[in-house]
């Protein structure tokens, strides 16, 4: 017969006590009272909170802003904040914090993988999520729940390879992206629809995320010699293949889409970056006035501007969006439900944004937006072209 | 409530997965750590099953498991005259590799992931439901285990784990017995792959990396290697801790690193004042 | 085509050299240490928001921040040592406990560095572009010839220790039989703390070098470890230089592959080296020898009387 010894039940007890303290912690919190709940759900740490930082802080800034000039009718917003790290798994753990702990009727993230692995969640729970900032055109067929305020891979992209080849004349090009979900679905637009405008696509490399030599197939690049090379990375990458392109003596013009519009990489490449094409999905400060403001806040706060500029005017809109909604549930006197918010999203239909202007969201999910071209001259990127 | 009911989901699903590797780590003594990539077939193949043909979600998991099952004996039977440190790293590169060519083949999504999985289950008690099988599936894989070890062939196990030579030497055959481990572990935890991708309806291979084999290996550590309660403790206790942490309203900027340092602290105070975790397994008398 | 091959082959050597000395870390642990040490990873992450701080926070010159850089990366080897392996060892805990507390501790650190620098990936210096040259049309940069210089220099620095300094002749009579030394008064312990002294110096200069060129992140480490791993492997448990050979073999590899498969499989190389190396050649691939046999002697016979 077995008997309990004293040490196995304290062992016991301290075993109870640790599950039990480990579980207490995890039940829902109460919602307050007249405060309007909004959800975001973005990477605050990880490879990717170099951006999801400042778009944070940019919706935070949006949020205090409309408070301060009386909110909803008096009411005030509250963003509820939660890191995904850019990772789907945790993604979902924080989507479903928002949804199901702090109840909010919506929640706006990014990253084509985490918004991908949140639509299922975001479509049983009836929470509206809105994407911004990711660009996998998968995003438009996720579910009824799953809108994009940020247009869509084949906005940008395709802009940007029609003005290469009808506007600057490039007849062959070459694309490099990077072997994820970012990479993949940019680079097949730009090669489908260079291609089908005449131009020839010379070379189509992948290049591994962890990779940091890229000389065998920047050499085959070479080789295939190219009019323009478009870069369909991230951050971390798009400064070495460029600089190492350079390195090995080539010349050609180099784009990218907006993932290389960030000020670090002039400073990193120098004098190298000069003619950099990028595309921005969000207008500049000759455009739009109150962008203007908008950079120099940043640059009084922060002494830099923002890391992907239109990334971060997107998510200062996204408060916006919500307030117009918020307004429009207390018009018609309806609970404030991912259901109801969904319906008043469809029924506006039409935003003016402060810092992206006219936003239309279409039933197909998707949204139509001007296309702003820049271009490195001088060390700093300057409007190049716009294109409707 | 739907959140809690999607930790039990995850907490029936670690449970699979933690005792499965602690028959083949703890029982069997085998240094594997290429579990999750098990969990990964079994999940990829559940998934594709239901994309592609729309199979069903029971058929589509035990295909997952058998999978995975297929899999494990395909690794194993190169690697498995290696032993110790080198089926260590053996088994590191058998992961990482198979999930490199997950993320570079188009049908499975690539890096992108695999989305639009169907909904094995609908309506408003999906999520209970789905947590009611989940944990049932964990706990009959714990005692499964636990039946196994208790018997005659859970003696070979443990004898082989203590002295391989000695058992050599009574003339069995121990390549088949550890080809047997493996192939038992590595398929349950492609049926726990199953499980997870009808519930979340969304794979991603990032999802299935050196990371998660730590985490797996450090519920097994804590909890207790080579017994049948210490894997359930240590899932309960690692799946808790990191949700209890988010109610600490800590900054999100530091959330992250704060549950990471609490987590491997807790580890490594663990190894270097109680190895055995918190359950110790039992030495027989001599 | 020639000159497409020369300049994959120089650029490739010249990438190794950061390779090379997380090799020769990472092989020196595992021959005298006989330990498969994971934790080198944080090791090297220490190294370089160690020297990121010394250039970016305080402006100071790369060289003292390289200086800086490797006291800090040694006194962590030899924290790692005393605090960490040694209560190990005295408990003859398994080979699996020091995987497991080796790859946590990495995991820690890396933790620790995400609090203090955050997450975005960062370089040494402002600017990752070098100036070049054009040698018989190979473009060799700056950059090229500081990494390969100095691996070279730091190889030829290591052979000459354990060659002809006394600790390094220990560290090789450690590595061959620990008990035995120890019977002969060479202490076991004083080799181990001099071998993570020297790892920490070679993981010190390979960070140095790789996060001249390369964004870095607080888990970077951890995927550039792999490579020190399987390079370990192919060179064979315990022999430092075939490892640092098969570093740079390795990363050739993994270059001229882009010429015969797209350039998204060229991870899938190094794993599926990894594999074949255990499976086939789990003691590393030796080369035949060139030498010839000696011919046997036949046996002395008694003399009879």
């Amino acid at each position: 017969m077995r008997t309990f010894t004293s040490q196995g039940v304290r062992r016991r007890t301290v075993l109870g006590s640790a599950i039990a303290g480990a579980f207490v912690g995890s039940m829902p919190a109460m919602a307050k009272g007249d405060i309007l709940p909004l959800g975001l759900a973005m990477p605050m740490t990880g490879s990717q909170a170099l951006f999801g930082t400042d778009q944070v802080r940019a919706a935070q800034w949006a949020t205090d802003d409309i408070n301060k000039s009386g909110g909803v009718n008096g009411k005030k917003l509250d963003l509820l904040i939660q890191d995904t790290q850019a990772d789907p798994q945790i993604g979902i753990n924080a989507f479903n914090h928002l949804a199901e702990i702090d109840k909010v009727p919506v929640v706006a993230t990014a990253w084509s993988s985490v918004v991908q692995a949140i639509a299922p969640v975001a479509d049983r729970t009836k929470t509206l999520a809105l994407s911004i900032g990711a660009s996998s055109t998968q995003i438009a067929h996720l579910g009824k729940y799953v809108y994009t305020t940020y247009p869509l891979a084949s906005v940008d992209v395709t802009a940007l390879a029609k003005y290469l080849y009808n506007t600057m004349h490039k007849s062959t090009a070459a694309v490099l992206y990077i072997n994820n979900d970012s990479g993949l679905e940019g680079a097949r637009v730009f090669r489908d629809v260079f291609s089908k405008l005449g131009g020839k696509i010379v070379a189509y490399e992948a290049y591994d995320p962890n990779a940091t030599d890229f000389t065998g197939m920047l050499l085959k690049v070479r080789a295939a010699n190219p009019e323009v090379v478009h870069i369909q990375g991230l951050t971390a990458d798009i400064p070495q293949v460029f600089a190492q392109m350079r390195q090995l003596g080539m010349q050609m013009q180099v784009t990218s889409y907006s993932a290389g519009y960030n000020p670090r990489l002039i400073k990193q490449l120098g004098s190298a970056a000069e003619g950099f094409i990028v595309t921005s999905l969000a207008p500049g400060v000759s455009e739009d006035p109150n962008v203007g403001p908008f950079i120099e806040r940043w640059q009084k706060v922060m002494g830099r501007k923002p890391n992907g500029l239109p990334y971060t005017q997107y998510l200062y809109d996204y408060p916006y969006i919500v307030k117009s909604i918020y307004a429009w549930l207390e018009h018609h006197k309806l609970p404030a439900t991912g259901v109801n918010f969904r319906k008043g999203l469809l029924d506006i239909r039409e935003f003016n944004l402060p810092m992206t202007g006219r936003l239309i969201i279409n039933p197909d999910h998707t949204v139509l937006k001007p296309v702003y071209l820049m271009i490195v001259r001088h060390g700093t990127f300057v409007p190049l072209a716009t294109i409707s | 409530m739907d959140y809690i009911y999607s930790i039990l989901v995850l907490a029936g699903i670690y449970l699979v997965l933690s005792s499965s590797f602690d028959l083949i780590i703890g029982y069997g003594g085998l240094i594997s750590i290429a579990h999750p990539i098990f969990y990964a077939l079994g999940a990829y193949t559940a998934g594709l099953l239901a994309v592609s043909w729309h199979i069903p979600a029971v058929p589509a998991t035990l295909a997952g498991g058998a999978v995975a099952m297929v899999a494990s004996v395909a690794m194993s039977l190169p690697a498995i005259r290696v032993a110790g440190d080198y089926l260590l790293i053996a088994s590191i590169g058998f992961q990482l590799g198979l999930l490199q060519v997950i993320k570079n083949v188009e049908f499975t999504g690539g890096d992108a992931g695999l989305s639009n999985i169907p909904a094995a289950i609908g309506g408003p008690l999906r999520s209970q439901i789905f947590a009611a099988i989940s944990l049932s599936l964990g706990l009959t894989v714990v005692f499964l285990i636990r039946w196994i070890v208790r018997g005659p062939y859970g003696a070979i196990i443990t004898a082989m784990r203590d002295d391989e030579l000695a058992l050599l030497a009574l003339g069995r055959n121990v390549t088949r017995i550890k080809v047997v481990i493996l192939a038992l572990g590595s398929g349950l935890a492609g049926l726990a792959g199953g499980v997870y991708t009808f519930y979340y309806q969304y794979l991603n291979p990032s999802q299935f990396d050196v990371l998660q084999s730590a985490t797996i290996l450090t519920m097994v550590v804590i909890g207790g290697m080579g017994t049948s309660l210490g894997p359930v403790i240590g899932t309960f206790l690692l799946l808790g801790l990191p949700q209890a942490i988010t109610f600490l309203h800590l900054p999100p900027s530091i959330m992250a690193p704060f549950q990471g340092i609490l987590f491997c602290a807790l580890v490594l105070l663990f190894i270097q004042l109680r190895p055995q975790g918190i359950i110790a397994a039992r030495r027989p008398q001599t | 085509m020639l000159l497409i091959l020369g300049q994959i082959l120089w650029t490739g050597v010249a990438n190794a050299a950061y390779y090379v000395l997380f090799t020769i870390a990472f092989a020196i642990i595992v021959k005298v240490v006989r330990l498969w040490n994971f934790a080198q990873a944080g090791m090297m992450g220490i190294a370089f928001y160690s020297m990121y701080a010394v250039v970016n926070l305080l402006n100071w010159p790369g060289w003292l921040a390289l200086a800086i850089g490797m006291v800090a990366t040694m006194g962590a080897g030899l924290l790692i040592e005393l605090y960490g392996l040694r209560p190990l060892r005295r408990r003859h805990s398994s080979s699996l406990m020091f995987f497991i507390y080796t790859l946590i501790l990495s995991e820690l650190i890396s933790y620790v560095l995400m609090l203090l620098f955050g997450t975005e990936p960062v370089t040494l210096f402002p600017s990752i572009l070098s100036p070049v040259r054009i040698i018989g049309g190979i473009v060799v940069s700056n950059w090229d010839l500081t990494a390969v210089g100095a691996t070279a220099v730091s190889l030829s620095a290591l052979w000459l220790f354990l060659r002809f300094h006394r600790d390094g002749q220990f560290l090789l009579a450690v590595s061959d039989n620990g008990a035995l030394a120890e019977l002969y008064g060479i202490s076991a312990q004083r080799a181990y703390l001099v071998a993570m002294a020297i790892a920490g110096v070679f993981a010190c200069e390979g960070m140095y070098l790789f996060g001249t060129r390369a964004g870095v992140l607080p888990t970077t480490a951890n995927d550039l470890m792999l490579f020190a791993v399987i390079a370990t492997l192919l060179g064979g448990m315990g022999r430092l230089f075939a490892a640092a050979a098969a570093a740079a073999v390795l990363a050739l590899v993994q270059s001229y592959s882009v010429l015969v498969i797209a350039s998204k499989w060229q991870g899938l190389v190094l794993y599926a080296f990894l594999f074949i190396v255990i499976v086939l050649f789990p003691r590393g691939f030796r080369l035949p020898s060139l030498r010839r046999r000696r011919v046997e002697q036949p046996a002395v016979t008694e003399a009879k009387a």
